[in-house]
């Protein structure tokens, strides 16, 4: 047994936290003002080739698998979630279609770096998928635009080229992705597939790619007031040194923690195929519960601080709060994971195939 | 990463399977029903003894004998899994106890020839067992009164101790005490006190909330005279300051096995919940469901968090904060979850004689015992944000 991540993983994650450093961070205002990551950012972010982390190799992908996200996910998260979003093309819209068998080569119209496929589902508003056609408004969706999107419902999924307006809205969250009120008018799918298993694969993935995002927001904003708590003097020490905010620190950290080992643990099994659609879930849903916790109270450490937007506290509470509704957010996790968990006598029995 | 189990970890997993649930839930089940520990002539501990256990892994010359017990992951899995069929009962267990690793770590050989020789090849169940705890310092383990001071070739102890796991039953009981009171760890020693000493006792079995099965018992150290060799580790290695760390290395292995109990009373009581959600067709109901979905999610994430603390400690890491986050969140986890299943269960929960119910009584002294959940955060919060001792 190993909790810890093999080298070659540390290793990408390590790059993309290095990018995140350097390229996401110092620019996370201006990428929220201007609803978009500049040009630069992008390029660099090809090249270093994170582009493609699921892609397939025979795609010259890097054909990479969940626990790679993950990982990734996390140090994007930690710089700018909203940025992350932006930059990778697919995001989850590439899970549909990888899992469920459509041709994921039509998938990107070219080979363009500010391509945008996005990925909605009936979890995230209004949304029909029919043979005959699929309709429907999604109240917000983290982009401006859109160059195809891929439509998810149960256990079909579709990609749609046409017929769909995104209106800009303001955004609450994530607003370096664009914000957009999408419109699906009754328009007919030439791709719909009907796939039971891969859709929960699909599904399970798409939550964890949202949870470790999660668990970067929640990383930057454990950091940033356990920093400030550390510094900032009131009555005469450290407010850390006050034992109400050291303990709500503690549990903070411990909060992140958990929740990260559980995406971790669900991206294994995903990978390793082994039944893993309640433990994605579940650590979605976990990953919002411990948000709820971290993001109102980092603000809370900085005091009227936080609530100003010299600092970036405020930003990731908003943007964890804005990940957390993706996908249905909280409700259909839990709904997904307690469905399997009630299939079985002894759900956590230790040794279940082999593992824990 | 890897989260699979190995083989001889399965199969000693497997056999604990059996044998919690053909002896230790129903005798556990029993002394709860009784309000009194398993008494000491009790047929399961001689079962005990023809299964192996109440033995020591220590052998004569130094060699451990080898097994699932030499890596921290497995024996956290194991305790895990004794838990779910009762935590009670794995500590009334027969065997050298908690002491134990600090006998290894820090006694010299004529003491553990001594003291842990008799729990090579058990004759009959045998305990032994720590004494830190006393009336005035729990959490604050520096505070301890009992006093030792040197008698010519001896020493005399004197003072009091409480809830002490199997005293009255133990061979020999490691006491703690201090030399001088004003100079706290550092003046702190522990010694052998055999069962019988003059000055010893008496003994009063406490009565407790949950947990029945072992016993819990307070005590009195009046003028025991123990000899020079009775010492831990002797004179000399307590030059080096190293009283109160022998006393708190027993604690840092503990505290994971404490949280790792915690998952298993937690996931005992998720278990029930779901066969009684299951007997009364209670899956439709969302709320139900919800409920199951929170217990299961919490007790996962405390076990991932109690098995990273095992890993360090396999790996020889520093897992301080680790163990310290596993306890203070597992317990906690314990506690919600048994709580939850009574919700579930309504007013049948408080009839006194259901599993969720004990399982909610025993959960509590999961958060009270090695460190309350709030030393837990204050030893993390050290770390964290240098929060001063």
């Amino acid at each position: 047994m190993n909790l810890k991540p093999d080298e070659n993983l540390e290793l990408i994650a390590e790059t993309a936290r290095r990018f995140g450093a350097e390229m996401l961070t110092p620019k996370m205002r201006s990428a929220e003002a201007q609803r978009g990551v500049d040009k630069e950012t992008r390029q660099a972010f090809h090249e270093i080739g994170l582009a493609g982390l699921e892609w397939p190799e025979e795609k010259d992908g890097a054909g990479l698998g969940s626990l790679a996200r993950v990982l990734v996910n996390e140090e994007l998260g930690a710089a700018d979630a909203g940025a992350a979003l932006s930059l990778d093309s697919l995001g989850p819209a590439l899970y549909p279609i990888l899992e469920m068998g459509g041709d994921i080569a039509q998938l990107l119209p070219s080979n363009a770096d500010d391509q945008r496929v996005l990925l909605v589902s009936e979890l995230d508003g209004d949304l029909q998928v029919e043979t005959q056609g699929v309709k429907g408004v999604i109240p917000w969706v983290p982009a401006s635009r859109a160059d195809a999107i891929v439509v998810f419902k149960g256990d079909r999924a579709g990609i749609l080229r046409s017929g769909f307006t995104i209106e800009p809205i303001r955004g609450s969250g994530l607003r370096a992705a664009g914000a957009g009120e999408l419109r699906i008018m009754n328009v007919e799918t030439q791709e719909l597939v009907v796939h039971p298993a891969g859709a929960a694969r699909a599904r399970a993935r798409t939550r964890l790619y949202i949870a470790s995002l999660l668990l970067g927001v929640m990383r930057a904003a454990c950091d940033f007031s356990r920093e400030y708590a550390k510094e900032r003097q009131a009555f005469g020490k450290p407010i850390g040194h006050h034992q109400a905010l050291a303990f709500l620190i503690t549990d903070m950290q411990m909060a992140l923690d958990g929740a990260r080992l559980l995406v971790r643990h669900a991206a294994w099994r995903l990978d390793h195929d082994l039944p893993s659609e309640s433990q994605a879930a579940s650590a979605l849903a976990e990953c919002i519960d411990a948000s709820r916790l971290i993001g109102p109270n980092s603000v809370q450490i900085l005091g009227g601080h936080g609530f100003m937007s010299d600092y970036p506290v405020e930003k990731y509470m908003r943007e964890g709060r804005a990940l957390g509704l993706l996908f249905g957010g909280f409700d259909a996790a839990i709904e997904e994971s307690s469905r399997h968990l009630c299939q079985s006598d002894a759900p956590l029995a230790i040794g279940l195939e082999g593992t824990v | 990463m890897d989260f699979r189990v190995d083989q001889e970890t399965q199969d000693a997993l497997e056999k604990l399977k059996i044998w919690g649930r053909e002896f230790v839930r129903p005798v556990g089940l029993e002394a709860d029903r009784e309000g009194r520990p398993i008494p000491v002539g009790h047929a399961f501990f001689d079962r005990c003894l023809e299964r192996g256990d109440g033995r020591t892994h220590w052998r004569p010359g130094g060699a451990e004998k080898s097994g699932p017990h030499s890596s921290a992951l497995s024996r956290l899995l194991l305790a895990e899994e004794f838990a779910y069929w009762d935590r009670g009962v794995m500590v009334a267990t027969p065997g050298p106890g908690l002491p134990e690793l600090s006998v290894i770590a820090g006694g010299t050989e004529e003491q553990k020839e001594r003291f842990l020789l008799p729990f090579v090849k058990p004759n009959r169940p045998r305990w032994a067992c720590f004494a830190m705890t006393e009336p005035g310092a729990g959490s604050d383990a520096a505070a301890i009164q009992t006093k030792a001071r040197k008698d010519g070739d001896g020493w005399i102890l004197n003072g009091a101790k409480c809830f002490i796991g199997g005293a009255s039953r133990s061979d020999w009981i490691l006491v703690q005490a201090t030399l001088d009171v004003s100079k706290g760890r550092a003046a702190q020693r522990a010694f052998f006190v055999e069962q019988g000493t003059a000055g010893l006792g008496p003994f009063k079995i406490e009565k407790k909330m949950g947990l029945k099965a072992y016993e819990s018992s307070s005590f009195s150290l009046e003028n025991v005279r123990v000899p020079a060799s009775n010492l831990l580790g002797g004179e000399e290695r307590y030059q080096q300051k190293a009283g109160f760390k022998t006393a708190m290395t027993t604690f840092n292995a503990g505290r994971p096995v404490i949280a790792a109990n915690a998952v298993g009373i937690a996931r005992a009581a998720l278990d029930e919940t779901i066969r009684m959600a299951r007997e009364y067709e209670l899956f439709d109901d969302t709320r139900v469901r919800d409920r199951i979905e929170a217990m299961a999610r919490k007790i996962r994430m405390a076990r991932l968090i109690c098995l990273r603390a095992g890993q360090l400690a396999d790996e020889q890491q520093p897992n301080i904060i680790e163990a310290s986050m596993s306890k203070a969140m597992a317990a906690q986890v314990a506690q919600e979850t048994t709580s939850q299943g009574l919700e579930l269960i309504g007013t049948a929960g408080a009839r006194g004689d259901h599993l969720i119910e004990k399982l909610y009584r025993d959960a509590k002294a999961m958060d009270i015992v090695e460190g309350t959940g709030q030393i837990q955060r204050m030893i993390i919060s050290r770390s964290l944000v240098g929060l001063p001792r």
